[in-house]
């Protein structure tokens, strides 16, 4: 049956439309595209900024486009002198309360209230006067937050409580005073936050920012007396390109090891060979609970800002949780300990650098109980949007470098190491090698289509010598609760569950290039063709099973013994403890908007 | 069933049974004003004397509070109804005027004119 | 009667509505002066010409207290015999008696004689300063909760509603819309729960109407939720007021206890399978809170904040459920539609807009207080005749309507018929009833700087042009004010006014500009001079006042003695005179001095 059609006018010419759908939904598919600046797709419509009024014949005043639904003969007219006229005086008074330091300011280049500002011609200011003058929070290790800079617009308001269920975030006071802040103004390392990071993938400015570290990481590159260490994250190489204009998609694996060899690293070792090493253990782990010790389903731990917020939300399930360090602190271990033995040197000397798509693993790497022999396995971590800056600064032409293969004896990784960038990635890896550690045979059909793409909650099953386990896949700590909710109910329901804090899994993490002009953040298409490039990489390798890996092979033969070996568990296993910063709201209070 | 209409008229012959078990049909009726308004003018203090007298054996006088009138710049308000005569409003009351309310009108039988609102 | 007769024995109220008017009552009550006077009696018959006593059809009307007698269908030739038989004889003339048994009719039995009530016509007060609201008994004594067994015995839902369709009834927390039909919406919502609100989160400053109400008669609003909640199938109601107002909350807390006590509300009300209850939630005391999607994510524990409408709190409403929210003053006369019936609601006020309306009368006024008129009332009768006209002798200057976000109408606009659509045309709004009276002495620009101020204080900050926009109109003010004003200044006002105006989220910013923008188009000269001439015609801006001693000084000294910062020298017996450099205008030489030598420029 063909679908019914509406009539609408946009500026005098007639359109038929579907109905049910807003006027900024309907214009954006006949080509008009009304400026807007609150909007996210993915997220509740706020109304907030009146960036994408419009004005609509028989209304009195401007209505919002991304609130009002179309209807039979609606007269829209979106860009008239007025409307443009008010609009445009509307983008000036969020300029005329916004610090005017583009010049300086970390997002210029990429700011979306900079290209609206552009766009509507503001040259002059009519309206200026005070403005807001608050001190930024550095207290986290990850996330900055600077509410000079904040236009209110509450993208960061609502990913935190919608897409990730934090709430560590509202807007507080009144008034020109409005201002987002934590519960009870507290710093935010002790608030809530998880420091995902999600916050600064859609503030439309740089009211969030990862904390720096690129001017001490470049201060120690410098320094003669260290061994530079860097790793890399699957996800890096998956997104890195696009913060030099390459479109999502390309992975850029070689390039990026051959840029941080140029930028003054000594070793560029990759974590996805850490990855693999994850899978051996998570898998022997895995299957030891199944057998009977240790509790089901078990739950990945691989994701920093997901562990804090199981340590705060659902500390119930931490028995749950594996033991397993993520792959990037597993690295760290082994940076600190293994290899310092084998280039023969002290670990202090080793200056371990991690280059995540994530801003919580900052915060990861300062967990103490993650030390190794007193010394931190990995001493600094950078985003993938501070290592693309760090390139640039250094002057290094990554569009052109000829890649290069990351180092021995950490460098080498399986498929299954790549597609740990992606939701449900790590469950297919460790499918792989728990088949076969179980059953004793290879499992052939590898790529475990179920557990592939953006769905919030996926499942799959596999059976095992006649067992059936019963997997399950969330990504964004929203959907991870929802999970943990069904577990709470249903503890049965499940053997094993992977768990990602950012939408989309890292391919999604908080550290990622910013949507450049005409992308939105977080759009679901770019993260689909980052995951691809990962998928692509899984299937380009020969190795495509973590205990295939001979580096892992050797590593369990020069060092850790077996998975889950008493050198294995000092090292490459942690604990988790019940967190209660103030500020946490019961689930369910919560409503789901 | 019993209908609702008939259930409220009963409810009512009893309510009004009750309030003339208090003694409504004295000869006067007092009523103080005891909205925030009226309490923020003093109508607490008002309502203390009244209730006073009437411990005291100020016969005759069903005394009762009541809410805000609306007249805002005469509060405390007190109202004196007599059936068969004008029910007498006055306003601006404190404690010393009502004591004198209390001595010429309820029991001299004599409005006091000039605190009448009028 | 004789020569010991009693002062002002009887009071005669005459209806002075328009239909009365039309039907000869101006004649009638000349007719009546005339006789009182040939028989001597004047003195002791008061008479009061009150606003419409809803009784229109048999006009004119008039009233004889005590003993709430109402004559009908009065004419000139009826005169003599009222006067001889029942104001000298004390025997009613039984043939002009009409039986008209209204709900509002006791109150004016109380207060009827007393000019500021009896031209009154008090429909959602109409037990206000009558019973005690602590007293369920009282309540129902009046025909209390009568209106909810009627409809439980004989209407249907679908009956109710059109009931209050058919009555006009309009919201009465500002914007208006028809009653009826937000409940007729919420009523077709298909849902297994839905909601009734009263909104009493009366935030504006100087309105206390919704106080009052439920304060004095906390039942009738309780009866109208309770009315509503059949009508539109919801069986949760929920009362939200601002926790400041203790003792509202106590009352209410009492009657619905009360009230459930007697099965007027919980399970199966009145035996029928109907059921309903109220709960109390308390309110932060933010001014947005009144507006209802705000109202709404305050209930349910989040940040007061509006959201886009559509889709309206009928659709989607508390925890998403269809919702109907009302005002107090809206419920409030939910049960006199009942009982007296749409067809008679339907005669008081205008044409678009029925009933009466509740204003909380202050300002420079000599009477303030809550005056409840039929809709269609001119602002003159309710400033000159209720109020008493401006105090102190001096002159109107404007009335400021609709609490802090309504407009400054000056006395061009004395006479308009009051409603909805006759507020809004003339640049103001009947918002909840706020009514404020301005004298000369005021300052316009300062009286919008003041509301503004209030309007950028309670922004709850989420949209744009609220926030930022009236942060920016306040600073222009402020700067006018102070004299600093510029050229353009004005025309600034107009732009960002207008722009808050129409793209603002919700109410509150699309009605914050109305007190400048009101006040630019009708005292645009004030402005001027303040910007131009640096003048304040009013001498409240104290940065553009000074203060010189003139000729009339006789050197008392008390200025200079009152002065806090040395500015006025001296020396006894001989004119004084004030340091303008040191002078911080505090006016108090200005107060103190009683020969008029001081002069304020």
């Amino acid at each position: 049956m063909e679908k019914k059609t509406i009539a609408i006018y946009i500026n005098d010419k007639p359109y038929r439309v579907e109905p049910e759908q807003t006027i900024m939904q309907a214009a954006d598919k006949l080509g008009f595209h009304i400026p807007r600046l609150c909007y996210h797709p993915k997220l509740s419509i706020e109304g907030a900024c009146r960036v994408c009024i419009v004005q609509v014949e028989g209304v009195k005043n401007y209505v919002a486009s991304c609130a009002y639904p179309v209807s039979d003969g609606m007269k829209i007219h979106t860009n008239t002198q007025e409307i443009r006229r008010a609009r445009r005086d509307i983008v000036e008074l969020i300029l005329d309360n916004h610090p005017e330091d583009c010049h300086t300011c970390e997002r210029d280049g990429n700011c979306e209230l900079q290209r609206l500002a552009y766009s509507m011609g503001i040259r002059k200011r009519h309206f200026e006067g005070e403005k807001k003058n608050y001190d930024k929070d550095l207290s986290s290790p990850a996330v900055v937050r600077d509410p000079d800079k904040c236009i209110l617009c509450g993208r960061c308001v609502r990913i935190c409580s919608e897409i990730q269920k934090v709430n560590a975030l509202r807007q507080a006071y009144r008034g020109f005073k409005t201002v987002v802040m934590p519960a009870y103004n507290m710093p935010f390392t002790e608030s809530v936050c998880t420091t995902c990071g999600q916050c600064i993938n859609v503030c439309p400015t740089a009211s969030f920012v990862e904390k720096n570290y690129t001017q001490e990481l470049f201060e120690k590159l410098s320094d003669k007396s260290l061994i530079k260490v860097a790793q890399v994250a699957p996800s890096v190489r998956a997104a890195i390109g696009e913060a030099f204009g390459i479109p999502p998609g390309t992975a850029k694996e070689k390039e990026t090891a051959a840029a941080l060899k140029r930028m003054g690293f000594d070793y560029v070792f990759d974590t996805q060979f850490s990855a693999d090493l994850t899978i051996m253990e998570e898998a022997s782990e895995f299957l030891e609970r199944l057998q009977g010790k240790g509790k089901l389903p078990m739950i990945t731990s691989c994701s920093s800002a997901w562990m804090k917020c199981m340590e705060q939300f659902y500390p119930d399930l931490i028995d749950n949780i594996s033991t397993c360090k993520s792959p990037m602190s597993m690295m760290g271990s082994l940076l600190k300990t293994y290899f310092p033995e084998k280039i023969k040197t002290a670990p202090g000397k080793i200056f371990s650098v991690a280059v995540m798509c994530c801003t919580a693993k900052k915060y990861e790497a300062q967990r103490p109980e993650l030390k190794i022999n007193g010394l931190n396995g990995v001493d600094i971590v950078v985003t993938t949007r501070e290592a693309a800056w760090m390139i640039k600064s250094a002057g290094i032409d990554f569009l052109n470098i000829k890649g290069e293969e990351f180092d021995h004896p950490l460098g080498l990784s399986s498929g299954a190491g790549a597609i740990f960038g992606t939701t449900g990635g790590v469950m297919e890896a460790a499918i792989r090698t728990a088949y076969e550690l179980y059953t004793g045979e290879t499992l052939l059909d590898i790529e475990v289509n179920d557990l592939r793409g953006l769905k919030g909650i996926k499942e799959g099953k596999l059976v095992m010598d006649g067992k059936e386990v019963r997997v399950a896949v969330a990504h964004g700590l929203g959907n991870a609760c929802d999970l943990l909710d069904i577990v709470r109910k249903e503890p049965d329901k499940y053997h094993f569950i992977e768990i990602m804090g950012c939408p989309g899994g890292c391919v999604g993490g908080g550290g990622q290039p910013y949507a450049d002009a005409n992308s939105i953040p977080l759009d679901e298409d770019c993260l689909r063709l980052r995951a691809k490039a990962l998928y692509d990489l899984d299937r380009s390798r020969t190795i495509r099973r973590s205990h295939e890996n001979p580096d892992i092979q050797r590593v369990y033969k020069e060092f850790l013994g077996r998975p889950l070996s008493e050198i294995s568990h000092k090292i490459l296993h942690t604990h988790y403890s019940k967190k209660e910063p103030k500020g946490i709201i019961p689930r369910g209070l919560v409503r789901a908007r | 069933m019993v209908k609702p209409l008939d259930i409220i008229r009963k409810k009512r012959a009893e309510a009004i049974n009750r309030i003339v078990g208090k003694g409504y049909l004295s000869t006067k009726r007092v009523y103080v004003g005891m909205a925030t308004c009226e309490i923020a003018a003093g109508s607490k203090k008002v309502m203390e004397v009244f209730k006073e007298a009437v411990n005291k054996g100020l016969t005759d006088v069903y005394l009762s509070q009541k809410g805000c009138a609306g007249r805002c710049n005469l509060e405390p308000t007190v109202e004196v109804i007599e059936e068969g005569k004008i029910p007498v409003k006055y306003g601006k009351i404190n404690e010393e005027r009502a004591r004198e309310i209390i001595e010429k009108h309820l029991k001299g039988g004599k409005t006091i004119e000039e605190w009448i609102i009028k | 009667m004789g020569k010991n007769k009693k002062k002002k024995e009887f009071v005669i109220t005459l209806c002075d509505g328009t239909a009365c008017i039309h039907n000869g009552s101006k004649e009638i009550k000349s007719g009546i002066e005339k006789q009182l006077e040939k028989h001597g009696i004047s003195e002791s018959v008061r008479i009061i010409l009150s606003g419409c006593l809803g009784m229109c059809d048999k006009g004119p009307v008039l009233i004889v207290n005590p003993g709430y007698t109402i004559y009908g269908r009065v004419t000139e030739k009826d005169i003599p015999e009222i006067i001889e038989s029942h104001i000298i004889g004390g025997k009613a003339v039984s043939r002009l008696v009409i039986d008209e048994d209204h709900l509002y009719n006791r109150f004016f039995r109380v207060f009827g004689d007393v000019g500021f009530f009896g031209r009154q016509m008090r429909i959602t007060l109409r037990n206000c300063g009558i019973i005690d609201p602590e007293n369920i008994d009282d309540y129902i004594s009046l025909r209390g909760y009568e209106a909810i067994a009627k409809v439980l015995s004989d209407m249907k839902p679908g009956e109710v509603i059109e009931e209050v369709k058919h009555s006009g009834l309009r919201g009465r927390g500002g914007a208006g819309f028809p009653t009826g039909l937000k409940w007729e919406f919420t009523a077709g919502q298909k849902s297994d729960e839905k909601y009734v609100i009263c909104n009493a989160d009366e935030g504006d400053p100087g309105a206390f109407m919704d106080r009052s109400a439920i304060e004095g008669d906390p039942h009738t609003v309780i009866e109208g939720m309770i009315i509503g909640g059949y009508a539109v199938g919801s069986s949760k109601g929920i009362i939200y007021i601002r926790a400041e107002y203790p003792l509202a909350i106590k009352r209410l807390e009492k009657a619905i206890k009360d009230s459930r006590r007697n099965g007027f509300l919980g399970e199966n009300i009145f035996g029928s399978d109907f059921s309903f209850d109220i709960e109390i939630r308390l309110g932060a005391g933010a001014f947005v809170c009144g507006e209802e999607t705000a109202l709404i994510h305050s209930i349910e524990g989040s940040r007061g904040m509006p959201r886009p409408r559509p889709p309206y709190p009928s659709v989607n409403g508390l925890f998403g459920k269809p919702t109907l929210i009302n005002n107090v003053e809206t419920w409030a006369n939910i049960p006199v539609i009942i009982l007296d019936g749409a067809d008679w609601f339907r005669k008081v006020g205008t044409e678009k807009s029925k009933g009466t309306k509740v204003f909380a009368l202050a300002g420079k006024v000599k009477n303030t207080g809550l005056v409840e008129v039929p809709m269609g009332t001119t602002l003159r009768e309710i400033i000159f005749d209720i109020g008493g006209g401006i105090e102190n002798g001096k002159k109107f200057k404007a009335v400021q309507t609709g609490g802090p976000s309504g407009g400054c109408l000056p006395e061009k606009y004395l006479d308009t018929p009051i409603d909805y659509e006759s507020l809004a045309k003339a640049g103001s709004i009947m918002g909840s009833g706020g009514m404020i009276v301005i004298d000369e002495d005021s300052c316009m620009v300062g009286i919008a700087k003041f509301f503004l101020e209030f309007t950028q204080n309670e922004s709850c900050g989420k949209c744009t042009p609220c926030r930022e926009g009236t942060k920016r109109m306040l600073e222009i003010l402020t700067r006018i004010t102070e004299g600093k004003g510029e050229e353009g200044d004005v025309e600034k006002l107009e732009r960002l006014g207008n722009l808050i105006k129409k793209a603002s989220l919700c109410g509150l910013g699309q009605s914050a500009p109305n007190p400048v923008l009101s006040t630019i188009l009708n005292f645009r000269e004030e402005y001027e001079e303040h910007i131009k001439d640096k003048k304040c015609r009013a001498g409240e801006c104290r940065s553009l006042i000074g203060y010189e001693i003139n000729s009339k000084c006789v050197g008392c000294g008390a200025c200079k003695r009152v002065c806090p910062v040395g500015a006025i020298s001296g020396t006894p017996k001989n004119p004084h005179f004030i340091d303008k450099a040191k002078c911080v205008k505090c006016g108090q030489c200005y107060e103190v001095c009683k020969f008029g030598a001081i002069d304020k420029k």
